[in-house]
């Protein structure tokens, strides 16, 4: 899943995704508060509907939360079930910082050249998936 | 995986030959060929390059309009931020200009007043002249007339002319004086 405001962002990384063989299907959401509707309608016996991993972006406008609080949420409210990160042009330490403690996995810097960025990702991908890959940022 | 079927695959085969439409999307990851069909497998192959193809010009294109709306909206900051400081520069200038023009009202006003002194400073003078030679006249023909009287000689004449000039230099005083306050008002007035 990626929460994202910016819907030509979603077109980038839906198409990224795919050329790198990443995953079959991607749900883009423009609205952190529309993640936060799913998580709680998926939680906490639905667990084949929720996605395997979260891309969120750090400041989502439009929406009631960013996504520290946004990963925050998801990792406490509902059940911290799915790997999850933040995908952002932001390269600001102390938010960096923020997103670790509320358990971000990762933090991948977005920009033109996404790509490489991902492939190292899914190269660390099983680590998330068992909570053994320490944080990691993707400049 | 998907295996399909004879059908579906001579089907597929057959639109893509006829039509040149092909499977498109992440469905065709999730589809497989049937063992020993080099065909459908090259069919595959071919709608994977042709996806592939489409998924980067899209995701060139979709970068591409990314990258221009950045430099739309640092444009639009930049635009924001000039406009901002045109309005101060604006302003600025609006202030210095009503600074300038008070300081010309102010040495107008200074010129002005300054001629005003000048002028009644000038006046001043003329009105001392005048009257020291009115003062002057009035106690020498006084004087004589004195004289004349003290040693007992003839003031038929000197006695008239000495009245006649005495009435003239008190008339001329009051001219004077009514001018200059005649000046006076009228500049007043102009004020």
């Amino acid at each position: 899943m990626l929460i994202d405001d910016e819907n030509l962002f979603h077109l980038v990384f839906e198409d990224a995704c795919s050329l790198l063989d990443m995953a079959l299907s991607i749900e883009a959401l423009d609205s952190s508060d529309e993640a936060d509707e799913k998580f709680k309608a998926w939680f906490p016996d639905n667990t084949e509907d929720r996605p395997e991993c979260v891309f969120v972006d750090l400041n989502i406008i439009g929406s009631s939360m960013d996504g520290i609080e946004t990963i925050r949420k998801i990792n406490t409210d509902y059940g911290n079930g799915c790997v999850i990160g933040i995908i952002s042009s932001s390269e600001d330490e102390d938010e960096i910082a923020k997103a670790k403690a509320v358990g971000a996995q990762f933090w991948i810097i977005k920009s033109d050249d996404i790509e490489p960025r991902l492939e190292e990702f899914m190269k660390d991908y099983d680590g998330y998936i068992n909570k053994t890959a320490p944080f990691k940022i993707y400049r | 995986m998907i295996e399909i079927t004879e059908h579906t695959r001579n089907v597929l085969l057959e639109v893509a030959k006829k039509k040149k439409v092909y499977i498109e999307g992440n469905f065709l990851k999730i589809l497989k060929a049937p063992p020993e069909d080099k065909e459908f497998e090259e069919y595959l192959k071919l709608c994977k390059e042709k996806d592939t193809a489409t998924r980067r010009k899209r995701m060139d294109v979709a970068k591409e309009v990314q990258q221009q709306n950045k430099e739309l909206e640092a444009a639009a900051k930049e635009n924001a931020s000039l406009m901002k400081d045109l309005k101060i520069a604006l302003e600025e200038a609006e202030n210095s200009k009503a600074e300038a023009e008070k300081l010309r009202d102010d040495a107008m006003q200074d010129l002005e007043l300054l001629q005003q002194k000048t002028q009644f400073e000038l006046i001043g003078q003329i009105v001392k002249v005048a009257l020291l030679v009115i003062v002057g006249v009035g106690l020498i023909t006084s004087f004589m007339y004195g004289i004349a009287i003290v040693s007992d000689n003839e003031t038929e004449i000197i006695g008239p002319a000495w009245s006649n000039m005495f009435s003239i230099l008190l008339t001329n005083a009051f001219s004077i004086v009514g001018t200059i306050m005649g000046v006076k008002y009228a500049t007043e007035k102009e004020k």
